[in-house]
């Protein structure tokens, strides 16, 4: 059953993507497959399969404590020298932990935005924002949200939780003192883009919040947030 | 325990440093493992732990939890980066530019998905080649030698060792498919 349907060339292909994923393709070789992964979707599900299924033996690799001193240089790096207090924003959220009674599950909100200049990383993809989101309800949800200037979208992809029956989540932005605006219902085991009105591309920016809340099926009839939000967080520079 | 790395990597997204700290107190003794054992120098192996992290702070928003785990995603950024400088330790003849623009092309590591009975297959479909290719095998994902080590280790000629090679990931993977 194994060799049913595979001509040589395919079976080529798999094992050609399975070099590729232990690292054994040089030169002109590597490339040219890299650029074939990049355009064959076939290949590229080889090589998420090959690296999943190498990715057992990662257990093999011992551990070895780190010299002293490079975690500083790390962060010297990245943060630099007057690198503020963690967790400005963070603590932020205390506010929003009181304000939502419910208890108990974590959820995360992070966007980007492109048009902003880098503040700690000139070199980075450092032309982004994010929000987090901390909060609660009853199954743990957590999601990254990514804002392409260029396309005008934001995308959002589920990292945590599960869908609760009959319900919706819905994400919101909320600009200073101004009422929460919806942004659609959002799923929580893949991937959305969701494009932005001119209003929102206005108002998302650093200072904006946004919120997840937990809605009847299809989201909140009025356009006002009714159900306990389950996901809050400020979007802020990166 | 990876639970818990997924929330400090989501929190890495977001920017928070403390959980950066928490991140690197956890996991950086397995990456430096990696590096170690690929570049097998320790200086060298330092300095590619410090871009690791870099680009895992970089690189944060980019891991989808439920699909790698996310040991194994941190495992592929250290992998891959480490086979990286190896790659650029020897000149490379033919079309260098290429290799540059090209070699982060594909598809990222955090990407994969992972099937947990897959997972515990391979190392029994490894018990079921014999024992040198199972060698090579390992030889190229944990030590990350090339064709041209495997095969002076091996003592065989180098077209001997890649026919081997590719030979055992058939096998590989139709143990894997079975």
């Amino acid at each position: 059953m194994s060799t049913d349907g595979h001509s040589g060339g395919r079976e080529d292909d798999q094992v050609l993507v399975a070099e590729y994923a232990l690292g054994l393709l040089e030169g002109g070789e590597r490339a040219a497959l890299a650029r074939r992964i990049a355009s064959e979707p076939v290949l590229a599900s080889d090589l998420r399969l090959w690296r999943s299924r190498l990715a057992t033996l990662d257990g093999e690799f011992a551990e070895v404590t780190a010299p002293s001193g490079v975690l500083a240089r790390i962060e010297g790096r990245l943060f630099g020298a007057a690198a503020p207090a963690a967790g400005g924003w963070w603590n932020s959220l205390a506010l929003w932990r009181g304000l939502t009674a419910a208890a108990a599950a974590v959820a995360v909100v992070a966007i980007g935005v492109n048009l902003l200049q880098p503040r700690v990383d000139p070199n980075a993809l450092a032309t982004q924002l994010v929000a987090a989101i901390q909060a609660q309800e009853g199954s743990g949800v957590e999601f990254v949200a990514l804002y392409d200037q260029a396309s005008g979208q934001v995308r959002i992809t589920s990292l945590k939780g599960t869908a609760v029956p009959d319900k919706d989540f819905e994400l919101w932005y909320i600009k200073g003192e101004q009422p929460a605006v919806s942004m659609g219902v959002i799923p929580v085991d893949e991937r959305l883009e969701i494009p932005l009105d001119a209003t929102a591309k206005a108002n998302i920016e650093p200072g904006t919040v946004l919120a997840v809340t937990l809605e009847q099926k299809g989201g909140s009839p009025t356009g006002v947030a009714q159900g306990p939000i389950v996901a809050v967080g400020t979007v802020t520079p990166i | 325990m990876s639970p818990e790395i997924a929330d400090l990597i989501a929190r890495c997204a977001l920017r928070d440093r403390t959980a950066f700290r928490d991140l690197y107190t956890r996991t950086s003794a397995k990456l430096f493992g990696v590096t170690l054992r690929i570049l097998k120098d320790r200086s060298e192996a330092e300095e590619a732990l410090q871009e690791v992290y870099v680009k895992i702070w970089q690189r944060a928003d980019r891991y989808v939890a439920g699909g790698y785990s996310p040991i194994s995603w941190l495992v592929a950024v250290a992998r891959n980066h480490s086979l990286d400088v190896l790659r650029a330790r020897k000149p490379v003849s033919d079309d260098i530019d290429l290799v540059l623009d090209l070699a982060d092309g594909a598809p990222d590591p955090e990407q994969a998905t992972i099937d947990s009975s897959e997972r515990t297959r391979i190392d029994g479909c490894l018990d079921e080649l014999e024992s040198d290719k199972a060698d090579c095998v390992r030889g190229a994902y944990l030590d990350g030698f090339s064709y041209e080590e495997l095969a002076t280790r091996h003592s065989v000629p180098l077209n001997t060792m890649r026919t081997w090679l590719r030979r055992s990931l058939l096998k590989l993977r139709e143990c894997l498919q079975a």
